[in-house]
């Protein structure tokens, strides 16, 4: 029941941006100036292309995020069932220990240059 | 079986309903209240006070001309609106906007689907929202939407580490992940005028959620995915008509989910306003919910006029000061804050 | 039932799409899809907290990796680059040696197959109970891990303190 109702609700959302998308392709008028659809470049002739590399520090963003977030994910249950363990104390040390491995590596990031964006 | 598809479509119809329907009037309420804010009069021409602009500038969008620049990657392009607008939409599916009530013997449930780990499938997919712009940004081909995409997605995933964290403080002070059981344990008083609200047990992590849930939704100080004065107007710069709406419909309906999210884990959720809860509820059963909605949608709406507020007093952060915030400042004080948490709960019950 | 078939056969489709399509970012968007389908898998045999989890990690992190890299590196020179002949031949018959195998395993051990009967939403509370108790080394162990993948990645990307120096004493 709850998959169907997910399911429903998906169906409806994703039809609203349809409809709405293709009201305006019907409505709009249309012109066709090959200029117009030129790529958007501040008024001059576009150089090269948009897909170029980027600055590696976007990438580690990406992947430290990654790593972080898996961490942090692994919390959520930990979090959930603190309150039916028996035993709190073991549950607390098993914790301790997890966010003292968490936060080397965090010193670690910090330390290296890998989120100085300032240069 | 029947009954119970209405039932859901019923339900489909009024989660979507409220928020889209309220959308012109945030628009308006931001440009009025930008005016206001910058001494100046907003929109005041179409309609009385000018509250008939919103319908004027959709009809507009509606009858544009849609660009559809030559360079684009087709499939793509088209997809990225669609994509932004139902990610923003679907957190809405699991948010209750009343607690479970009983007429004549059946009990309702006042959210699209329910699950006790709602708050979780909301989260998780709120955390999407970063695909409709990393898609429209590359679909593009062109620079600037590339380096908009690029920057709003490093940013977005920069802010929700800090947004987890405050989370995981959430749910281990509550003990619980059900959004009703959160909201039954923020009803009542301290010493008997202080809300039970979240925001006074985890203020640290009140402040995480509410940085994160704005950088997250792209809003100033944290658009730098669309700086006007750097990469002129970021991941949508070549949509254009319907399409360029429907990026800020999603950007709103975004908004909305997020402080949703942040009202159920810090301002009670649903949970009566103080002053209504004297009103008494005995003579019907649809007396409550409705109260329980209404201050749901209050709250909702003093956030929705906190982020235009915030939006027309600070200004725009540089992208290294961003970034440093977010993983030097914020993210340690959210691990700090949660092992805080922990040990104090942990040494209070010895 | 029909659900079943009909997410399967999704999920099984964005999976040949991943290995077949010619355009790296495509394949890229169809791992997510076939993450995201693995995720309405969970969902429709009930367990919501898999699912998010699963929209979490899976689609919104490591998807969000190669989507992000697949977008941003000029990938157009790349294309059609893909292992040819030999190497393909016995990248695919082990990977299937593989799956073959973890299949005989099931088989043979009679270990429990996730269907909608036996799992719901409480069965996570058991799911819980054994990972803080039986598995709780484990999941410790899992943080080390993630430690070495953090280190190692700052070190590759020649993002460390030592590269650092050193490249500064070139310059000078």
């Amino acid at each position: 029941m709850e998959f169907l109702s997910f399911i429903i609700f998906l169906i409806i959302a994703t039809a609203l941006g349809l409809v709405l998308m293709f009201i305006s392709n019907f409505l709009g008028k249309k012109v066709k100036i090959t200029r117009k659809n030129d790529i958007y470049e501040s008024g001059v002739n576009p150089v090269g292309s948009a897909t170029r590399q980027y600055d590696i520090k976007f990438y580690l963003t990406a992947i430290l995020f990654l790593l972080f977030d898996v961490e942090i994910v692994f919390l959520l249950p930990w979090a959930l069932n603190y309150h039916n363990a028996a035993n709190t104390g073991f549950m607390v040390a098993g914790f301790v220990f997890f966010m003292v491995v968490l936060l080397v590596g965090y010193i670690f990031v910090i330390n290296s240059k890998a989120l100085k964006w300032e240069e | 079986m029947l009954e119970g598809i209405l039932e859901i479509l019923i339900k489909t119809v009024v989660i979507l309903g409220i928020p889209l329907g309220a959308l012109p009037i945030i628009i308006h309420v931001e440009r009025r209240g930008a005016g206001f804010i910058q001494r100046r009069l907003g929109p005041n021409r179409v309609g009385p006070f000018g509250l008939l602009q919103p319908l004027a500038d959709v009809a507009k969008f509606m009858f544009k001309e849609e660009v559809h620049p030559s360079h684009v990657r087709p499939f793509f392009y088209t997809a990225a609106p669609v994509i932004a607008l139902t990610v923003a939409l679907l957190p809405l599916a699991c948010i209750p906007l009343a607690a479970p009530f009983d007429v004549f013997g059946t009990t309702y449930f006042p959210e699209v689907f329910r699950s006790d780990m709602g708050i979780f499938f909301a989260f998780a997919v709120s955390a999407l929202g970063s695909y409709g712009i990393l898609l429209a940004g590359w679909a593009s081909n062109s620079k600037f939407t590339m380096l908009g995409a690029l920057r709003a997605c490093a940013q977005m995933v920069s802010y929700e580490l800090s947004l987890s964290t405050a989370i995981v403080a959430m749910i281990f002070v509550f003990g619980t992940n059900d959004i009703h059981q959160i909201a039954a344990a923020q009803t009542g008083y301290w010493f008997g005028f202080l809300p039970k609200w979240g925001v006074f047990m985890q203020p640290l992590a009140a402040m995480l959620f509410l940085v994160g849930i704005f950088a997250e939704s792209n809003r100033l100080p944290f658009d730098l995915a669309e700086g006007e004065s750097e990469i002129v107007a970021g991941y949508h710069l070549e949509y254009s008509s319907m399409k360029f709406a429907i990026f800020f419909m999603a950007e709103y309906v975004h908004m909305i989910a997020l402080s949703a999210l942040f009202i159920i884990f810090f301002f009670g959720g649903y949970s009566v306003l103080p002053g209504l809860d004297l009103i008494s509820t005995d003579s019907s059963p649809f007396v409550l919910p409705v109260l329980q909605a209404v201050s749901f949608i209050t709250k909702i709406a003093v956030m929705i006029w906190i982020f235009v507020w915030v939006r027309w007093t600070l200004p725009r952060f540089r992208y290294d000061q961003l970034m440093d915030l977010g993983w030097r400042r914020l993210l340690p004080l959210g691990i700090v804050n949660l092992i805080a948490t922990v040990l104090f709960v942990y040494f209070r019950n010895q | 039932m029909i659900s079943d078939i009909f997410l399967t056969i999704i999920t099984m489709a964005f999976a040949l799409m991943v290995v077949f399509s010619k355009k790296t970012v495509v394949a890229a968007f169809a791992l997510l899809m076939t993450l995201l389908s693995i995720a309405m898998i969970y969902f429709q045999l009930g367990t919501v907290f898999l699912s998010a989890i699963q929209v979490l990690v899976n689609a919104g992190a490591v998807a969000i990796l190669f989507v992000f890299v697949m977008m941003l590196i000029n990938l157009e020179q790349f294309q059609n680059n893909r292992e040819k002949g030999k190497a393909k031949l016995i990248i695919s018959s082990v990977t299937v040696l593989v799956i073959l195998g973890v299949f005989a395993l099931i088989i043979n051990n009679n270990i429990e197959v996730l269907t909608s009967n036996n799992i719901a939403d409480n069965s996570m509370k058991a799911l819980f109970e054994k990972l803080f108790n039986v598995y709780y080394l484990p999941f410790e162990m899992a943080t080390v891990l993630l430690l070495a993948a953090l280190v190692a990645c700052v070190v590759i990307t020649g993002q460390d303190k030592a590269v650092a120096k050193e490249e500064g004493a070139k310059h000078e």
